[in-house]
């Protein structure tokens, strides 16, 4: 018997005992991920998720999913509502995979019979809508490979209502990232450190007294602008980012490099690629997040520290984005390459903050000062030597659980101030 | 330790470098051709040719007017050559005679949006850093800026990906608590192709309009819709129709348009025949890495809802996705169609535009061990319901969502194939 087929068999007895059948042997250790699933509860909703590893997710599908950058999501949704929900799979990633789309990727070379087998085995895995109500339905949704940790946003609708659930979930493997869960609970600042701001005012004025932009590990440099504060946490924000394609990044190191660099060469779309520490706080970023474009020159990223200050209780972040429109050399960094960032970083900051106003949970928008305007004619220069000119805005998202829609988001703190607003007309005649 | 396991890595590694060490210097030869260290910025560029062909609408005190850059606009104003296969520049003015400042949003144009210096990163040349930055100087200033303010008309170039024939282009301009969508449909210069596409788009051809004014009759309509597309002979064993969209064609394309569906067409499109012609419309999701994705084709029909026309359309993807062989060429429909048909109204409830979701018969249920084959050689299986997707002008939320009480929509739960899940599983 073909390998293929035995890996489906044995992974269809995991499938049935998944799926509740009684009759079937009790779950083996590649279930262990079911154990640790993390449950929340909205409304007549219970949701329970779990982010499956490398290993769990080949013992279940029979195939290496891991090594073609698929991550199986699974998610079990109990209603207790009078209505009908579903489950919208691309909240939880916008480039997600089919079920029949994932199975193709291990067709290569099977024969007509055993891509059948593999096909089925696929679309009875997967999460099937809707969930009525009174059930119980469990699935997996099958994502782009994350690793270390992953945000996993849940949207489910139902006729005029929608409910969401959000979880951070730590992705077993080799490079778990611990740190970001600490980070999410703000351990990393005593609770008398902590300043929550509850007027507009001071909290403007707290802002623009933040530093102008990152530094290198000592601290004796600057480098690129802190363009941008988030407002909010797991609940809002981060969905709202995951909603909108942005995920986390990898640490340098050399195995993703040389993915970076094989990327380069053949022009794929690589969505995960690792970007260098800067420093804010003493300490490097707690959060990198991109969002691949059309193959690797073309990306957004960003990149956040917790900051110790609220805002109505929310978590504040602060950090930094710039747009890549390329790759070139460099003896600023151990890797000889780095991202020709695009100039221009405001406009990378309002691609942001655009991209934001679709992602379902954007409450308002506004900007602050604080970067300190740097003409086109006299640039500053970020640690890796890019030139970058800017109106010395920093742009300041605020998230909110609620879904709303484009024609509720608020703008504020701005009085007077808009972005691009100070810059001369452009040589088009009117 | 020994070194030995590193070896075939480090090989890997070795031979990428050598690649890498290639490509750039062919890169940079190729640059140092084509980068003119003495380029210099064209004259100032008068608009009144975009103006005159510029197609405007005027809605609550905004007016919006644009343009798709001819070749000639493109040299004269750009003054670089750009690859039209990539990236289309298109000029917009925004007056604002509202009391609130407006911001455009460009992901509402084109998700995949480039920015004016990408633009002119790509333009660069090797050892040419003050041609290379009066590049830089003239693609800013000719790009779109944020804010238009009270009282203000602003100008300028948005960067997108191409249309060929005609540009479907969206403006979303946000205001505080508003959003103002535009629909524009913009000649594209200089190309004579894909005559096929805006002219059957709003007026149905040679039958007489039918209007409903009550869900009940149009679902019944809806439901004797002919199952499958036809082929140039009218037999009828083409592709099913397991879509229909409502709603105004500006308010539709909206909806795609922010969720990065493009028009694209490809021979095999033109084989489907609805109403005796060819699609209409046809869009595709851009997926990663160019792979190609799921479809949509779309056909006026004679039928109107409350004053909205009616579209039928089929939802597929090709067999193989984003895994399929690089070099093929052909598009062969994947036998799920119900799982793409699914995954666009996933997509859909996220682009602002759907208001209401019902399901109907009309395509018949297909078995997956007795599938249908079409015209083309493809098979599929079907729990045999069209989606029936509602669009609105407003922007509306995820709660705000209404779902008709129509034909129960179970999935596999019911369908035939899922029933032959279900025995296979026994």
């Amino acid at each position: 018997m073909h390998r293929m087929v035995r890996h489906v068999l044995s992974a269809t007895a995991v499938a049935a005992a998944l799926a509740g059948c009684a009759s079937q042997p009790p779950p083996t250790a590649s279930l262990d991920y079911k154990s640790s699933a993390v449950t929340r509860s909205d409304g007549g909703l219970r949701v329970s998720t779990a982010v499956l590893s490398a290993a769990e997710s080949e013992a279940v599908y029979g195939v290496p999913l891991a090594n073609r950058s698929i991550q199986p999501v699974w998610v079990e949704v109990k209603n207790q509502e009078d209505r009908a929900y579903y489950l919208l799979s691309p909240g939880l990633d916008p480039n997600f995979f089919p079920a029949s789309e994932a199975a193709e990727a291990f067709f290569s070379g099977a024969p007509q019979d055993e891509r059948t087998a593999l096909d089925r085995h696929f679309r009875r895995l997967a999460f099937r809508n809707p969930v009525a109500p009174g059930a119980t339905t469990s699935g997996f949704v099958l994502t782009n490979l994350d690793e270390g940790f992953k945000f996993v946003n849940l949207d489910l609708v139902a006729d005029g209502r929608s409910r969401h659930f959000s979880v951070l979930a730590i992705v077993p493997g080799l490079r778990t990232d611990y740190h970001i869960s600490e980070v999410f609970r703000q351990g990393i600042y005593p609770p008398q450190d902590i300043v929550n701001y509850t007027d507009d005012a001071s909290f403007q004025a707290a802002l623009e007294a933040l530093p102008c932009c990152v530094t290198n590990e000592e601290g004796s440099r600057n480098g690129d602008p802190l363009n941008l504060v988030v407002v909010g946490g797991l609940d809002d924000a981060f969905p709202a980012f995951a909603r909108r394609g942005w995920r986390g990044t990898e640490e340098k190191w050399s195995g993703s490099i040389m993915k970076v660099v094989n990327s380069a060469l053949s022009g794929e779309r690589y969505p995960y690629a690792p970007v260098s520490d800067l420093y804010l706080f003493g300490r490097a970023q707690d959060l990198a997040l991109q969002k691949a474009r059309d193959n690797v020159h073309q990306r957004n990223h960003l990149r956040l520290w917790l900051s110790p200050m609220q805002y109505h209780g929310k978590q504040v972040w602060v950090g930094q984005i710039s747009r890549d429109i390329g790759s070139r050399m460099t003896v600023h960094t151990a890797t000889l390459t780095t991202h020709k960032i695009d100039p221009d970083v405001d406009e990378a900051r309002s691609a942001l903050t655009q991209d934001m106003a679709y992602s379902v949970t954007l409450a308002k928008f506004g900007f602050v000062k604080g970067v300190g305007a740097a003409p086109q004619s006299a640039p500053r220069e970020n640690l890796t030597t890019d030139p970058y000119y800017t109106d010395g805005l920093r742009c300041v998202l605020v998230f909110d659980q609620t879904h709303t829609s484009l024609a509720q988001i608020e703008f504020f703190l701005s009085q007077g101030i808009y972005e691009n607003g100070g810059q001369p007309p452009g040589r088009v005649k009117p | 330790m020994s070194r030995l396991p590193f070896a075939p890595r480090a090989r890997g590694t070795l031979r990428c470098a050598i690649r890498c060490l290639c490509t750039l210097s062919c890169a940079a030869t190729l640059a140092l051709v084509v980068a003119c260290s003495t380029w210099q910025a064209p004259a100032d560029f008068s608009t009144s040719g975009l103006r005159e062909r510029a197609q405007t609408a005027t809605r609550h005190e905004i007016r919006v007017s644009a343009a798709v850059l001819s070749a000639e606009d493109r040299r004269q104003m750009l003054g670089v050559e750009l690859d039209k296969t990539r990236v289309q520049p298109v000029w917009v003015e925004v007056q604002n005679r509202t009391a609130e400042p407006l911001m455009l949003l460009r992901p509402g144009t084109d998700p995949d949006y480039f920015s004016p210096l990408e633009v002119a990163w790509s333009m660069h040349g090797i050892f040419a850093p003050a041609a290379n930055a009066r590049i830089n100087a003239h693609l800013d200033q000719l790009g779109f800026k944020n804010p238009v303010l009270p009282g203000e008309t602003k100008a300028g170039l948005l960067f997108i990906n191409p249309e060929r024939a005609t540009r479907l282009l969206n403006i979303d301009l946000l205001q505080r608590k508003t959003l103002i969508p535009f629909s524009l449909f913009l000649r594209v210069p200089d190309d004579a192709g894909e005559k096929w596409f805006a002219e059957g788009l709003f007026q149905p051809h040679g039958s007489e309009i039918k209007d409903y004014d009550d869900l009940a009759a149009l679902r019944a309509a809806l439901e004797r819709l002919p199952c499958c597309a036809a082929d140039a002979n009218g037999r009828a064993n083409g592709d099913p129709f397991n879509a229909i969209l409502v709603g105004e064609f500006a308010d539709i394309a909206t909806a795609f348009v922010r969720r990065g569906y493009r028009r694209s067409t490809h021979p095999a499109d033109a084989l489907e025949r609805a109403f005796g012609r060819m699609p209409d419309a046809v869009v595709r999701k851009q997926s990663q890495a160019g792979a190609p994705a799921t479809w949509v084709r779309v056909w006026i029909t004679p039928m109107r809802f409350d004053g909205h026309s009616v579209y039928l359309a089929q939802v597929a993807r090709p067999t193989g996705g984003r895994f399929a062989p690089r070099e093929a060429q052909n598009l062969v429909l994947h036998e799920d169609v119900d799982e793409a048909r699914n995954f666009l109204i996933q997509d859909m409830m996220y682009s602002a535009g759907l208001d209401k979701l019902g399901f109907v018969t009309g395509v018949g249920p297909v078995s997956q061990a007795q599938p249908r084959t079409t015209f083309s050689g493809a098979h599929y299986f079907s729990d045999g319901l069209r989606a029936v997707m509602f669009f609105a002008t407003r922007p509306l939320s995820l709660s705000q969502v209404q779902m008709l009480d129509w034909e129960p929509y179970l999935d596999w739960r019911q369908s035939p194939a899922r029933k032959e899940i279900d025995d296979a599983r026994k």
